[in-house]
């Protein structure tokens, strides 16, 4: 779906691959809500395995779903990457991965050596697999721009935050002592949420926020530095946190700014937009990056100020961030697809974009969406609004789910009864 | 020969392949389509290969292409491709 060199559409994958992996995520979301609703204000203690159950479910069975559907559809278009069979590839990642969430989050909730096991061998071999396949394929790409040498590092960043799950998983099902748990699963957290989504999600910004929304490019310094300067701060980050704890937290900080920074800039490059009128699109853009200068700002007030409360909310703020960003894109994402999958087909009859999925329609997941976050920010504080927050994540992760399933269905009725044309 | 022109630097996306489709499906043995744009819009140049037209993609500047389409195999586009437009 972008223009850059290198780019084909027949060495992109077909739609229904894109679309597997998006339905996964949204069934995972649907999930994610009904964690919610069973077990209530537990979600917010960190050490409960309510909180872990429902951060993986968020960050593997949504996030790491809808971005690996993503990369599948980006790398052969951003990068010129060419995947061979990657409908056969894709099946081979997304049924183990699939299991394996459903196996770890079973194994949180029993903690038994068996399940973790198993958790551990399906998602270490189908993500470290589909991860080895694609940084391998973007390692012989002779000209980078900045998003696909970003994206080569969020790769790596998500290889390490696997790696790194591996001695947790093995120190929780007793194969090893685990002297260095807390430090690990703090490099753990850092890479999974700084280098691999937050750095994904700026990688593809410096393609799609100039493209989408007409605005001026980035700095050149900024797109060229911005991603290997945020990797190489958090592989900095890895030594202090072994051995200088209380320097590794003025690192954060640093690192927390950093983030802030693209995040302002990205806004300020958003309200240089040269056409007036905001689709939903732009507002989810929005939300989400405010969402995560709210986050950062909480992040280095927590180390401050250790109120209980904090935690909590920097994790939703977070979680809005890249909720919000991953929705901007799926609405963009889909209708697109369709559409030109279907022209590239030669259908004459092929649907227009606002009929694979309405504006309208967007606008009122927005809204959804914005309620949510705005009422689980409050159930910290009054934990009975936690169950609406529920009930509106499975009404936001339902609205995509149909959204997938309309497409699809709209795809294959013009496939089947549409009219060809040969335009020349 | 008639040109159809097309400056979609100012585009959102993905309203220069909207907009290149229909005017793709205008295009005669005397017309072609012109287009100016600030990338090489290569889902555009798959779907004009697919469909058998001729055509030509110059990259005059770092974000300034030329993008020529037509239907008429005879017609030599490089002696269509004018660099002094976009510079204004």
């Amino acid at each position: 779906m972008f223009q850059q060199n290198g780019l084909s559409l027949d060495q992109a994958p077909p739609i229904s691959l894109i679309f597997r992996f998006f339905f996964i995520a949204s069934l995972f979301g649907i999930f994610s809500g009904l964690i919610m609703l069973y077990y209530g204000e537990d979600i917010f203690d960190s050490s409960s395995v309510a909180h872990i159950i429902l951060i993986h479910t968020l960050t593997l069975g949504v996030m790491a779903s809808f971005m690996l559907g993503a990369l599948f559809q980006m790398l052969p278009v951003i990068a010129g990457v060419v995947l061979d069979a990657p409908t056969r590839r894709s099946w081979w990642v997304q049924i183990p991965f699939a299991l394996g969430v459903i196996v770890l989050l079973f194994a949180f909730g029993f903690s038994t050596r068996l399940l973790y096991t198993l958790s551990t061998l399906l998602l270490g071999v189908s993500l470290l697999s589909a991860i080895g396949m694609m940084l391998m394929r973007l390692w012989k790409v002779s000209y980078h721009s900045a998003s696909s040498r970003g994206m080569m590092i969020a790769l790596v960043s998500f290889c390490l935050t696997i790696l790194l799950a591996l001695y947790l998983t093995a120190t929780m099902s007793g194969y090893i002592d685990g002297e260095y748990y807390s430090q690990v699963k703090r490099l753990h957290y850092h890479f999974g949420l700084f280098g691999w989504i937050t750095l994904l999600i700026f990688s593809i910004s410096f393609q799609v926020i100039e493209m989408f929304y007409v605005t001026p490019a980035y700095p050149k310094a900024l797109s060229k530095y911005f991603t290997p300067l945020l990797f190489g701060w958090l592989l900095l980050l890895m030594p202090l946190i072994f051995f200088a704890s209380s320097v590794s937290r003025i690192a954060d900080i640093v690192l927390w700014f950093m983030m802030m920074g693209f995040a302002i800039v990205t806004l300020y490059r958003l309200s240089q937009r040269k056409r007036p009128l905001a689709d939903a699109t732009i507002w989810f853009w929005r939300l989400g990056l405010v969402s995560l200068v709210v986050s950062m700002l909480l992040m280095i007030l927590y180390i401050f100020v250790p109120w209980h409360a904090i935690a909590p909310l920097y994790s939703i703020t977070f979680a809005s961030f890249a909720l919000s960003v991953v929705f901007a894109m799926f609405y963009k994402i889909v209708p697109f697809l369709t559409w030109f999958h279907l022209n590239a087909q030669g259908y004459y009859t092929a649907p227009m974009m606002h009929e694979v999925i309405h504006p309208r329609t967007a606008k009122k997941h927005f809204w959804i969406h914005i309620y949510l976050i705005m009422t689980l920010f409050l159930s910290v504080f009054e934990p009975v609004l936690l169950y609406v927050a529920g009930v509106l994540t499975l009404l936001s992760f339902s609205w995509v789910m149909y959204q997938i399933i309309h497409a699809h269905l709209l795809y294959k009725k013009t496939q089947a009864t549409g009219e060809k044309f040969e335009i020349s | 020969m008639k040109r159809l022109f097309l400056d979609a630097r100012e585009m959102e996306h993905p309203q220069p392949l909207e907009r290149a489709i229909t005017l793709l499906r205008e295009l005669g043995d005397e017309n072609y389509l012109y287009m100016i744009h600030y990338r090489n819009p290569i889902p555009l140049i798959t779907l004009a290969k697919r469909q058998n037209f001729t055509l030509l993609a110059h990259e005059q500047s770092e974000r300034l292409w030329h993008i020529l389409i037509c239907k008429n195999k005879e017609i030599n586009l490089n002696r269509l491709l004018d660099t002094n437009i976009g510079l204004e």
